[in-house]
């Protein structure tokens, strides 16, 4: 008998490998009056002001008001726990973006299912350059279908103006993502 | 048949059996493109006891991916790269050493930039090993030079499980990736060993790497004077393409006749640096007709109402950590190699450890 020929991932020969725990999506809210908005600023460049934007939107719209605003402390990781737990007690749903580079698109869909695991809604902003990364995470954290708000790459170009309308055609997108229960 | 005659010994050897193990290991999705050595048990053996360490040793996690790398998993890919045995303590000492860069526990290998790894070998295993530290030092044609950091691009791909178009994201990818991995030509260097100046014992074989964006070469053979062959160095390191947040790190891998030049002058590395750090830079002037005078946080970009003539400085400071410099290839000509660093550098050289 011929050696065999070993596996380099350390992953085939793991006795069945345990699939991560499905996905069950927080609950949608039923509408997005007087909802609280929690926004996460992952860093990179115009994403503040996008999220800003689209929460003033939302203010001014729907008498939601943002009871949270936070900066990830490293855009390439997941969001810490102690953050998540922050976000939950003081918001009803999330607003987090915007994926635009390899790591953080990836980290920024983790963040959004971590929300979901803790009973938030999540609505991930990701450039529409890094969809297939952001799918990547969402497959490894057992939510392969996981549906976040995507936007035209780049993002990162564009002046004020820009991102003000930008956030315009993104704001109701946002509130459909988590108010209406989405198929998954 | 050809009625090709074989050489003594290789009787039992079958090319048609190689080839298949060889495919068999593309069909898996563990190649980078190349063929592979397939890896057995018996020859992952002989690596790990060439190391004598324990195969289930942790040597790197990536928690974001929830993927833990092992020794023995290591030595596996470093089988399939194509290293022998011996070369297995040095790719675990080039890990070690990238593993203690700030941005290779962080989004580093998933980088739109797609970074290489520098690896940089000193120490008597260079020459045990056939290392190569003179001609043609950045490649091709020598076996450990060319294993070592495809074995450490093949443990990014096949355990942390990052593949290009899915979890790794670089735009185009730095030239050389995987393959950039130099001995340090310290026979002819005028400045003792860079594992030296990080701090090891002299005559210690030990490895120092960091993560690279470009290369880029200078070309100075007509000058004897040491201000301007720096001052080239200067304008290359200046460059603004390359030049995205506030300050930038860099490395150079001076060739033997330049690094003479500059001790010649009565220069040695730290010298060499602080003339590099107040000089290499640009004016605002010439950054804002590149949309970088600038500075958002820490990021360049249009606009600072700073005025024209104010000189911005590439490097932090001086310190070893924002500049890289090592000493490689052939003393036939005046031709080094500036590097732009991912971000700063942990200074660090890891001990190559046999048992």
């Amino acid at each position: 008998m011929p050696n065999a020929i070993l596996d380099p991932t350390g992953r085939a020969n793991v006795e069945a490998p345990k699939p991560p725990e499905e996905l069950v999506l927080a609950a949608r809210k039923a509408g997005a009056a007087g909802l609280r908005v929690g926004l996460l600023n992952n860093t990179k460049h115009n994403a503040a002001l996008l999220l800003a934007e689209i929460g003033e939107l939302l203010t001014g719209e729907h008498a939601a008001r943002v009871t949270i605003a936070e900066t990830k402390p490293n855009f390439a990781a997941p969001a810490p726990a102690d953050l998540i737990e922050r976000f939950a007690s003081q918001c009803d749903v999330v607003i987090t973006g915007v994926g635009d580079c390899g790591s953080c698109s990836a980290s920024a869909v983790a963040d959004g299912i971590l929300f979901e695991r803790a009973g938030v809604p999540a609505a991930v902003i990701c450039s529409d350059a890094f969809v297939v990364t952001a799918n990547a995470m969402a497959q490894m954290r057992g939510a392969p279908d996981y549906h976040f708000v995507v936007t035209e790459h780049p993002v990162a170009v564009l002046d004020a103006e820009q991102v003000r309308q930008r956030a315009k055609r993104l704001a109701p997108e946002v509130v459909s993502l988590v108010t209406e229960r989405v198929s998954q | 048949m050809t009625g090709a005659s074989k050489a003594p010994g290789e009787a039992d050897l079958d090319p048609d059996a190689a080839r298949a193990a060889i495919e068999y290991c593309y069909d898996q999705g563990w190649s980078d493109g190349l063929p592979l050595v397939p890896a057995t048990e018996p020859m992952v053996g002989k690596f790990l006891a060439a190391a004598g360490r324990n195969a289930d040793e942790v040597i790197g996690r990536l928690p974001q991916l929830d993927r833990v790398v092992t020794v023995g998993l290591a030595a596996i890919n470093a089988v399939m790269a194509g290293c022998r045995p011996e070369y297995f303590p040095v790719v675990l000492a080039a890990w070690d050493a990238l593993m203690l860069e700030r941005t290779t526990g962080g989004g580093g290998w998933q980088s739109t930039s797609g970074p290489a790894p520098l690896i940089v070998v000193n120490g008597p295993v260079r020459i045990e090993l056939g290392f190569n530290a003179t001609g043609g030092v950045f490649g091709p044609g020598f076996r450990p030079n060319a294993t070592v950091p495809r074995a450490i691009g093949l443990i990014v791909r096949n355990v942390f499980g990052i593949h290009p178009h899915e979890l790794e994201q670089a735009t185009q990818g730095v030239p050389g990736r995987w393959s950039i991995c130099l001995a340090e030509n310290e026979e002819e260097s005028p400045w003792p060993p860079l594992a030296t100046e990080a701090g090891l014992p002299d005559g210690v074989s030990a490895v120092s790497a960091t993560l690279l964006r470009t290369c880029e070469f200078v070309d100075n053979r007509h000058t004897a004077s040491a201000e301007q062959l720096l001052g080239d160095f200067a304008d290359t390191i200046g460059r603004s393409g390359p030049w995205i947040f506030q300050h930038a790190a860099v490395g150079i891998i001076f060739c033997p006749e330049h690094a003479q030049l500059l001790a010649g002058a009565g220069l040695d590395r730290a010298q060499v640096r602080a003339w590099l750090a107040e000089h290499s830079g640009r004016h605002i002037a010439d950054l804002a007709r590149a949309g970088k005078d600038g500075l958002d946080g820490r990021l360049r970009l249009p606009g600072s109402g700073h005025p024209a003539d104010e000189f911005q400085r590439v490097l932090q400071s001086d310190d070893r950590t924002n500049l890289l410099i090592a000493v490689a290839g052939a003393r036939n000509a005046g031709i080094s190699m500036v590097v732009r660093q991912f971000a700063d550098w942990s200074g660090a050289a890891v001990q190559v450890i046999r048992p």
